[in-house]
């Protein structure tokens, strides 16, 4: 069985769906839609502009958090709900697309499984002896 | 509110003693390839106790060659800190608290942070996804342990062992599962070496210190560890290197050195998260965008 573990990002060159990125074929949909609802992206941007976030960035990171590139995903999203803005759709997935990147940019330590450990479901072996 | 005032003076007692004690008193399990996850350092009784019994399973002799040693060293069926397995059978029956046994505790407390906590729901759904689909009597066992272990995952039978003994509330437990959960989730999806390759332990250890809430600040404060900026590596760096040497026969200094060598990696791992749930509202922001992955990269 082939593990499709969605935690392992598509590749970045992996096509925006409805076409092949032309503006002419995305402006009017082609069925993209927002990676997120705009509500996520809201969402998100409240939280990372929260007192307590700032507080536990610091803490971890030793430096403020950056929270404008929620705010514009925010604007693009209402842009493209409301004026369906190909403008708005680039800069959403460029966006994303950056956040897929620096979540990558570090090698594994271990090899990915193909499929899960042979032995996940089977019975312990004192149950297997009883 | 009464379980967690003692859970703090139990934490505060614990923690005023130093580490020197702490390494006197590594627990080691080789043959089970158990992670082990510390709460708190032990108490100086304690560790004069297990120094006073010598340090089974870590001799300064060494057997013709690593892989000599290392057999021997699994030959060692102490299981000082886990020591109902690997005879499971039917869990002790601990002294009855109130209503319930230890183990009914445990089994209660399991279930509702199986079934109520974001962390371990999203840790759960994630598994399922890659394969592993957990399964609350096979995948847990409730056992009592010695030493101030809360519990570990043992990847020779797929089972997260549960201290029943040490785990005090609610709270513990959904931490202590999450922490587990994460070593069981990086066993799924990757090749993990858990006995032979130390970088790899420190790997999920340290994934596991830095996403399980255990680094939190306000959990450090409990431990009297005060630091502000960027403290919480500090925190997921010596927790790591602690975990280890509770499991592996091996010294401070390489155990710190496997931690550094893949600390940037790791610590910067975030699967299945995508982020440091620092909280619930983390974790539950995290488990909507793992359920709307499809739609997420259908449209990038």
């Amino acid at each position: 069985m082939t593990s499709q573990s969605s935690l392992v990002p598509l590749p970045i060159n992996h096509e925006v769906a409805g076409g092949s990125g032309s503006s002419s074929d995305m402006a009017d949909g082609g069925g993209w839609r927002p990676p997120r609802p705009c509500e996520a992206y809201r969402a998100e941007w409240e939280l990372c502009c929260s007192a307590g976030h700032f507080l536990r960035h610091y803490y971890v990171h030793g430096e403020r958090p950056a929270c404008g590139q929620w705010r514009r995903d925010l604007a693009s999203c209402r842009e493209w709900e409301e004026r369906r803005s190909a403008e708005a759709q680039r800069s959403l997935c460029e966006s994303e697309r950056a956040r897929v990147r620096a979540a990558q940019k570090h090698g594994l330590v271990w090899t990915p499984r193909q499929s899960p450990p042979a032995d996940w479901h089977l019975p312990l072996p004192q149950d297997k002896d009883s | 509110m009464t379980s967690l005032c003692n859970c703090c003076f139990q934490t505060f007692l614990k923690s005023i003693f130093s580490h020197t004690a702490w390494d006197i008193s590594r627990e080691v399990d080789q043959r089970l390839h158990l992670t082990s996850w510390w709460t708190s350092p032990p108490t100086r009784e304690e560790a004069a106790a297990r120094s006073a019994g010598g340090m089974a399973g870590a001799p300064d002799e060494r057997g013709p060659g690593p892989a000599a040693r290392e057999q021997l060293q699994q030959q060692h069926v102490g299981c000082r800190v886990f020591p109902e397995r690997p005879a499971q059978g039917t869990p002790q029956q601990g002294f009855l608290s109130g209503f319930f046994t230890s183990n009914q505790k445990c089994q209660l407390m399991l279930l509702k942070t199986l079934e109520t906590n974001p962390y371990v729901k999203l840790l759960l759904d994630a598994m399922k996804y890659s394969g592993c689909a957990v399964n609350k009597e096979r995948h847990f066992s409730c056992e009592d342990c010695n030493g101030n272990v809360s519990g570990g995952f043992d990847a020779s039978v797929s089972q997260i062992v549960l201290c029943q003994n040490n785990i005090r509330n609610q709270a513990h437990m959904s931490r202590v599962v999450t922490h587990e959960l994460v070593h069981a989730f990086d066993h799924c999806r990757a090749h993990v070496d858990w006995f032979t390759n130390v970088r790899h332990l420190a790997c999920s250890e340290v994934r596991a210190a830095n996403l399980s809430g255990d680094c939190s600040l306000v959990n450090e404060i409990f431990r009297l560890h005060f630091g502000l900026k960027q403290h919480h590596q500090t925190c997921v760096r010596d927790r790591a290197i602690l975990s280890i040497l509770a499991v592996r026969n091996i010294s401070k200094e390489v155990a710190q050195k496997a931690v550094d060598e893949v600390f940037e990696s790791c610590f910067n791992d975030h699967e299945p998260f995508g982020r440091i749930p620092h909280n619930k509202t983390y974790a539950r922001h995290a488990h909507r965008d793992f359920q709307n992955r499809d739609r997420y990269y259908a449209n990038i």
